[in-house]
């Protein structure tokens, strides 16, 4: 059998350079704390710029903070894990999976897309698409829908 | 056709030793953890080499499919950069460190405590819901309709839970090893390697939580920056001191040179590790000087990592000639320097002007590269070069697949956290000026192709690892007591009373 021996120990107590040295850093930590109380942080959700303004880009940036897109999209929207950009879609979508749908459909894409791929389907979860849209709690309307979609087509 | 039982030969009996699916032999936990971590290890360096690529060529290395599938409907696979960035972080955290990490806890704990491992059977278990669990979570990154989001909170909800079951089997084996040994104060080992477990838990706790009950964007996004922050600073770091402070001094054969600075270290490691994470909390909602205070943790880790490396450094003394070779004292002296320099550099990255420059550049993953495929991995190569022998019972002088490992990773590492590193500043660099995104994406070709080349360094490396196990399973002599770390081998015979 495998034999077990404790790790000797050469010394318990702490030389006073150790000491020395935790107690300069503590001080170099406490002076860059004193010296930068006040400020502001950056946001860590950077919120989308449209590159124009008016009121269905307002309205559309409430609908997309409220339906928090960016926590799948991204802070800004550009992409972010497993989720595809949502810029630069003027001329048609970013995800290679949507070139054959946005063939059949160039016009209204992404309308369809986000309240669901098969509208006949009752559950809108069940739709494919971006159920996470067109599901409870959310259920955006058509209206709504179209706001967001001449958003995003505004994104570079 | 009938056959006559008196005229079957030996070879024609059916074997009759049965091995169970879950073996409860000593060690058998630490041997399985062992191995798959090293399995984990190629394949996160491998998506790594595939993440830079996706760096270098925006847009065409990617593969994005549509799949019908009954019942669920609409299934869609991305694999672009974003994913395959998740999938290699996680890979790396959760699949090649956590299971070096597991491995290290089921194989020191018995050695400190002088009992067996309640139970190995446990053990093993462990790591088969926490791997499944992390198999299913790096399948998962790529099906945006299951992913979650977040640096390291990507996985989904149900491969999460596997895990926190994994994590809390081989907390309940090491509190049950733990209480069956001395009662008295553990070994400083112990204490990094229970912080850092229970943090552990409690942080995919949180992670879990916020995916399910789904957290808006701005909540979410800081409680997945801080259990990212903080699995880093508690559990990783923590795994890979308690690692370090185990196989220094057995490996050198000398007495731990101070139980205080060792202490103090964790002291300051305990306190500093989890300020550290909530200076990730960066946001208008989190007040400036929450942030501040979590800046300065990170600043003052600096402290600890260093009392912790000069109490290994002394340790060492007198026997710096074992250093040279290639063995556990010349990877844990590797580890000891990469921990330094990581520290500096993540506390020059936590200062405000230098925030300003390097903020979502590639600066921060070369950090992140520096510290897991740097410190954190040379710990667990220190202390798969002292266990592998021990749990596999073989008398092992290393090979040309060692020096590989070692030098395999320690240049790639090198190559690709400075280069990762340099492209963050140069990128900081050209955005203050307003320079063109196609001048960036040149100017960053360069530095990206030279981190390239780095991984695939660290994952050959990490392919010697495995080839080295290999061989000394298949060729070294079985030794039921393995020569001490600090007798060259074949000066002891197998057989001699030295193992630890």
């Amino acid at each position: 059998m495998t034999v077990h021996t404790p790790i000797e120990t050469g010394s318990r107590g702490i030389p006073g350079w150790a000491l020395g040295l935790t107690v300069f850093v503590l001080l170099v930590g406490g002076v860059y704390f004193a010296g930068n109380l006040t400020g502001e942080n950056p946001p860590i959700v950077a919120p989308p710029s449209p590159s124009g303004s008016g009121a269905p880009v307002l309205n559309a940036v409430a609908i997309i903070d409220e339906a928090a897109c960016q926590s799948c999209h991204g802070p800004d929207l550009a992409g972010s894990g497993a989720f595809p950009s949502l810029h630069d879609i003027e001329n048609g979508p970013v995800s290679e999976n949507l070139q054959a749908f946005a063939e059949e459909h160039p016009d209204d894409w992404a309308e369809i897309w986000i309240a669901g791929i098969d509208p006949a389907v009752s559950d809108p979860g069940m739709r494919g698409g971006m159920p996470a849209f067109a599901a409870p709690p959310y259920e955006l309307t058509a209206e709504e829908i179209a706001a967001v979609v001449e958003y995003l087509k505004s994104l570079p | 056709m009938a056959v006559n039982p008196k005229k079957l030969r030996p070879y024609d009996e059916p074997p009759k030793v049965r091995r169970p699916l879950v073996p409860d032999t000593p060690d058998s936990a630490a041997t399985a953890f062992l191995v798959v971590s090293l399995l984990w290890l190629a394949a996160a360096t491998g998506i790594g080499v595939l993440w830079v690529a996706t760096l270098l060529f925006p847009g065409q290395v990617a593969l994005t499919l549509a799949l019908e599938l009954p019942i669920i409907g609409t299934m869609g696979i991305d694999v672009s950069r974003p994913t395959v960035e998740a999938g290699f972080m996680n890979a790396l955290v959760f699949g090649w460190l956590s299971n070096a990490a597991f491995a290290a806890i089921c194989f020191v704990t018995p050695r400190l405590t002088g009992e067996r491992l309640r139970d190995d059977r446990m053990g093993f278990g462990a790591m088969g819901l926490w791997n499944v669990g992390v198999a299913a979570g790096l399948a998962g990154v790529y099906l945006p309709i299951i992913a979650g989001s977040g640096p390291l909170a990507e996985f989904p909800l149900p491969a999460k839970g596997l895990m926190l079951l994994g994590a809390v089997t081989v907390l309940g084996a090491m509190g049950r090893t733990l209480m069956a040994g001395e009662r008295r104060l553990p070994y400083v080992s112990i204490l990094f390697f229970a912080l850092g477990l229970l943090a552990l838990l409690g942080l995919l706790t949180i992670s879990a939580a916020a995916q399910f009950f789904a957290l808006d964007g701005t909540p979410m996004a800081l409680v997945n920056a801080f259990v990212a922050r903080g699995i880093v600073t508690y559990w990783i770091l923590g795994a890979a001191l308690g690692s370090l402070f185990y196989v220094v001094p057995r490996a050198s054969a000398n007495p731990l040179a101070s139980a205080g600075m060792a202490l103090l270290a964790w002291l300051l490691w305990a306190a500093f590790a989890g300020l550290s994470a909530v200076g990730a909390l960066v946001d208008p909602s989190v007040p400036f000087v929450i942030t501040t205070i979590g800046s300065v943790g990170t600043i003052l880790l600096v402290a600890p990592v260093f009392l912790a490396v000069a109490t290994l450094a002394l340790t060492i003394h007198g026997r710096w000639s074992l250093t040279l070779g290639t063995g556990t004292l010349a990877f844990a002296l590797v580890a000891m320097a990469f921990l330094l320099g990581t520290a500096l550099l993540e506390a020059i990255g936590a200062l405000r002007s230098v925030q300003g420059l390097i903020r979502d550049t590639e600066w921060e993953m070369g950090v992140w590269l520096l510290g897991l495929l740097g410190s954190a991995t040379f710990a667990f190569f220190a202390l798969l070069d002292h266990a592998a022998p021990r749990v596999l019972r073989r008398d092992w002088g290393g090979s040309i697949a060692v020096d590989a490992q070692l030098w395999g990773s320690l240049i790639g590492v090198v190559l690709a956290g400075f280069a990762l590193i340099g492209a963050g500043i140069a990128h900081g660099a050209l955005r203050a000026e307003g320079a063109a995104a196609e001048e960036v994406q040149a100017t960053l070709s360069w530095f990206l192709l030279v981190a390239g080349a780095g991984l695939g360094l660290v994952a050959l490396g990490g392919l010697a690892a495995l080839v080295a196990l290999f061989v000394m399973y298949t060729t070294a002599r079985r030794a039921e007591y393995v020569p001490a770390a600090d007798a060259p081998a074949g000066e002891v015979p197998a057989g001699a009373q030295t193992a630890h």
